[in-house]
């Protein structure tokens, strides 16, 4: 099949162009001889498992490694990409799975960095003030204050930002790793509109992504690896998702959707005029035993501000919460893990895990009061529930003494919800609990979201996913604008209602 | 390129684990066994020197004791100070007047006997701790310019009350009995050899390395110093632990305040002067990295026989003072690099 694609790529000018490249680390293989070109002009996606080598490969061309074997072509001429100035320099950027922005900086210095215009000795402040404007106007961000910190913008916005740093640099080769996991759907809609005028502008794009849908709308070819090797090439028009799963995982895979019906018994956790003043303000729900009830809004309708709130993270302005009818007032996540509640953060790498630490050490940071027998820690007491999670969730490889930060992004991601399964907490707040996981591993994290709430225990589920969301909750919440504007139940819910619910219309 | 049919790979691949390649096993242990064969290598360069005449007296028993004395007490502050950088925290920079401090007011005491001069002195260095646990710990206080000021205005507190003097404890001392009792802190010895401040040193060492290993204390500890945010999402009391560490630091800068003090027959504001770094050293070589987390307490003390022997060896040679300032600082340097590299090439980089 690719033989005739190949040939009719380098007629188009092969931008970037790499033959049998491998990448070695200690104690994997990443990515295992690999052919993989992209035209000036192409969206090429590239897509795998989690661990298939995807982010391995494009570090690669974004010169992270010294250290792989294989040849790199540029526009034909034969180039070493060990550094990431040097791959800056070709024309290269990436836009890296985890954000890479620094915190304390303003938006305008992240995205000028290395390249701040000066007048004379100083920094011309205007000039960067309007250079700023202008990559953030290409992602449609020009309502931000280029002098906003990096720490007072949401995570949707800080990962446009990054994506407007990288194209300030005009560059001809850009990789997205997974540019989309943190967004909504509308800004979903927003960037493809950015990506198609790049495309138009000759841009050679690499797009990594889980979300096959996305693949079919934004892509022109689809390469697949599955454990660091390429199984093919595709035009996209030449195949289909079922076969592009198939290829993926090796096996063909139906997604799991539930249909377990739940009934309201006990009221589990009760939340009354709850507020968080400039946050989310009068907010009343019930949660049962039992139940999953989604949470729906935009980015910005408050979820996540809401969930902090209810774990003790924030404090409150005004209201109460209740646990099985008895009011609690938490002080620090602490009490609420004691308390049986739990947060999954969205960000995972900073709030979520410590990512120098082993598999094991991440799992077990939740139970190590419980893990003190006669003031000792014992951490063979923990190491069977690690290995029965690991195996629960399929985290690959399945070494608990992996260093978490060399983990696959979704891995990272299994780890994460790994640790609070361990905790068996009895409300779980879950947010955008399968970010940046594949397709078989989505399924996985269903079914065990299922059997928890089977078990009795109540899951809040706050989800961007909006096929997830509608699937999984046996209720679902609105937010809008700080408020909760509406409640549906499981059969008012589709994912066109639940959206133009979220945006006010439809009420 | 590779063309599979599809339909044609339906294994499930997962359960072996395909990709996994062999772990370098001896990298490891050179990484944990590293320091005290470091240590070896310092005594066998000593041997080698004496018996080539260069130094004397170096493989003697008599200069054995003596490195391990000289080592005890910048021991007993590393093992403490080991917790602020484990914490992710760097160093505890207000020790050298700690020490000074707690020394000092020990001595003033002791005209109430000697007992209230240790409970008094005690009491300054948890003082002091609880201080830089609430600036650092709870107002999140930059943790090298806190303790660089509370160092300083320590200072200024001690030349202030007593003036730029230096007092001695047997002149001060209630009774004979008491004054006696505060000289053994140095130099008591058991079995005529072991002197008190090595015992202090080895029960402490084996005590604070199971309480960073084996407690909830040291496990949280971990977490935090190795993310900080991630650890308070997971329900750890972040402010009480980094408290903590500067707490135990503060009091094992006490105890080594007494036994300075004790040594030298004098309470004065310079008698910790130069621990800071001393200290810092010896906790970095000693396997820990900077960036916390990372480290155990009995390579902190391989770390401070290495500083020892070090020591002894430069002395023996007739090196002066400042040069070996300067060395130690240059060892210093080369052995942070050392460290961010190796662990990069092993895989546990942070970046
Ligand atoms: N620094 C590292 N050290 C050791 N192993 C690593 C390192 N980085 C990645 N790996 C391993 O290499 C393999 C490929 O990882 P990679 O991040 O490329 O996967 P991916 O396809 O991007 O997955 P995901 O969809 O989850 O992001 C994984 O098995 C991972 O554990
Ligand atoms: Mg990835």
């Amino acid at each position: 099949m690719s033989d005739e694609v190949i040939r009719s790529a380098e007629s188009f000018g092969v931008a970037l162009e790499m033959k049998s490249v491998s990448k070695q680390f200690v104690g994997t293989l990443a990515v295992d001889n690999v052919d993989f070109n992209v035209k000036a002009g192409e969206v090429h996606a590239l897509i795998g498992e989690n661990g298939a080598g995807k982010s391995t490969l494009m570090k690669m061309i974004a010169g992270s490694f010294d250290d792989y074997s294989g040849d790199i072509y540029i526009n034909k001429k034969k180039i070493d990409l060990h550094t990431p100035a040097h791959a800056k320099k070709n024309g290269i950027e990436m836009i890296y799975q985890e954000l890479s922005l620094a915190m304390p900086l303003s938006i305008a210095e992240n995205v000028l960095i290395g390249r701040l215009p000066k007048k004379g000795l100083f920094l011309d402040r205007e000039q960067i003030v309007n250079e700023t404007k202008r990559c953030l106007e290409m992602v449609g961000l020009d309502h931000l204050d280029p002098m906003l910190q990096i720490e007072e913008i949401s995570q949707h916005e800080g990962q446009l930002v990054e994506i407007a740093k990288a194209l300030g640099n005009n560059p001809h080769i850009l990789v997205m790793d997974e540019p989309t996991s943190a967004l909504s759907r509308e800004e979903v809609e927003r960037l493809f509109s950015i990506i198609h005028n790049l495309k138009k502008s000759g841009l050679a794009i690499v797009y990594i992504s889980h979300h096959l849908p996305e693949i079919f709308e934004v892509a022109d070819r689809v390469t697949v690896l599955r454990d660091g090797k390429k199984i093919g090439t595709k035009g996209i028009n030449e195949v289909t998702s079922g076969e592009l799963v198939q290829m993926m995982v090796g096996k063909s895979v139906t997604e799991f959707y539930s249909h377990t019906s739940h009934t309201k018994k006990n009221k589990r956790l009760g939340v009354e005029e709850l507020s968080r003043y400039g946050f989310f303000h009068n907010v009343s729900f019930s949660a049962y035993e039992g139940e999953i009830l989604g949470i729906c809004g935009l980015s910005g309708a408050g979820r996540s501000e809401l969930a902090r709130v209810l774990v003790g993270l924030d404090e409150k302005d005004s209201g109460k919460v209740f646990l099985d009818n008895k009011e609690i007032i938490l002080k620090n996540m602490g009490q609420a893990v004691a308390n049986g509640i739990i947060y999954l953060t969205e960000n995972r790498n900073i709030e979520g895990l410590a990512l120098r630490l082993d598999v094991k050490e991440n799992i077990l940071a939740g139970l190590i009061p419980e893990l003190i027998k006669k003031g000792i820690y014992q951490e063979g007491e923990g190491i069977d529930k690690v290995n029965e999670l690991i195996e629960e969730l399929s985290i690959y490889p399945p070494d608990p003494s992996r260093i978490v930060g060399n983990l696959s992004g979704g891995n990272q991601q299994k780890v994460l919800l790994a640790k609070w399964m361990a905790c068996e907490p009895r409300v779980m707040i879950l947010d955008e609990p399968t970010r940046g996981v594949d397709i078989g591993a989505k399924m996985t994290i269903h079914q065990s979201i299922e059997r928890l709430s089977g078990e009795g225990n109540t899951v809040i589920l706050i989800s961007s996913d909006l096929p997830e969301l509608v699937s999984l909750s046996s209720r679902v919440l609105i937010m809008r604008k700080g408020k909760i504007i509406k409640e549906m139940a499981k059969e008012e819910c589709t994912e066109e209602s639940v959206l133009l619910a979220a945006n006010g219309e439809g009420l | 390129m590779e063309n599979t049919k599809l339909g044609e790979t339906t294994q499930e691949i997962k359960q072996i684990d395909t990709r996994a390649t062999s772990v370098n096993i001896i990298g490891k242990v050179i990484h944990y066994a590293g320091i005290y064969a470091v240590a070896l290598l310092f005594l066998l360069a000593g041997i080698i020197l004496q018996s080539f005449g260069i130094i004397n007296n170096f493989l003697t028993t008599q200069n054995m004791m003596n490195i391990l004395d000289a080592v005890s007490m910048l021991g007993i502050v590393a093992v403490g100070m080991a917790f602020v950088t484990y914490s992710g925290h760097f160093a505890d920079l207000s020790v050298p007047t700690t020490m000074a401090l707690t020394g000092i007011i020990a001595v003033h005491m002791l005209q109430y006997g000697f007992l209230p001069a240790i409970i008094a002195a005690v009491m300054a260095g948890l003082l002091i701790g609880l201080i830089n646990a609430v600036a650092v710990g709870k107002y999140k206080a930059n943790p090298i310019i806190w303790t660089l000021a509370v160092n300083y205005v320590t200072l200024g507190v001690i030349r202030l009350v007593w003036v730029n003097k230096q007092i001695y404890p047997d002149m001060i001392a209630k009774t004979q009995r008491a004054s006696d009792l505060f000289d053994s802190i140095y130099r008591l010895r058991f079995f005529n050899k072991i002197a008190l401040p090595l015992v202090i040193l080895i029960v402490l060492t084996f005590v604070l390395n199971f309480v960073m290993k084996r407690t909830k204390f040291g496990m949280q500890l971990k977490m935090t110093g190795s993310a900080q945010k991630a650890a308070r999402f997971s329900g750890i009391n972040t402010e009480r632990i980094i408290g903590m560490a500067f707490i135990i630091c503060a009091l094992t800068a006490t105890l080594a305040g007494l036994t300075i003090t004790s040594l030298s027959r004098v309470g004065a504001w310079y008698n910790g002067t130069g621990y800071d770094f001393k200290a810092v050293t010896s906790i970095v070589i000693g396997g820990m990295t900077l960036a916390g987390g990372r480290g155990t307490i009995i390579g902190v003390l391989g770390g401070v026989l290495i500083i020892g022997l070090m020591n002894n060896i430069m002395t023996l040679l007739g090196v002066g003072t400042f040069s070996q300032d300067m060395i130690r600082g240059l060892i210093f340097i080369l052995v942070v690099g050392i460290n961010a590299k190796s662990l990069r090439s092993m895989g546990r980089d942070d970046a």
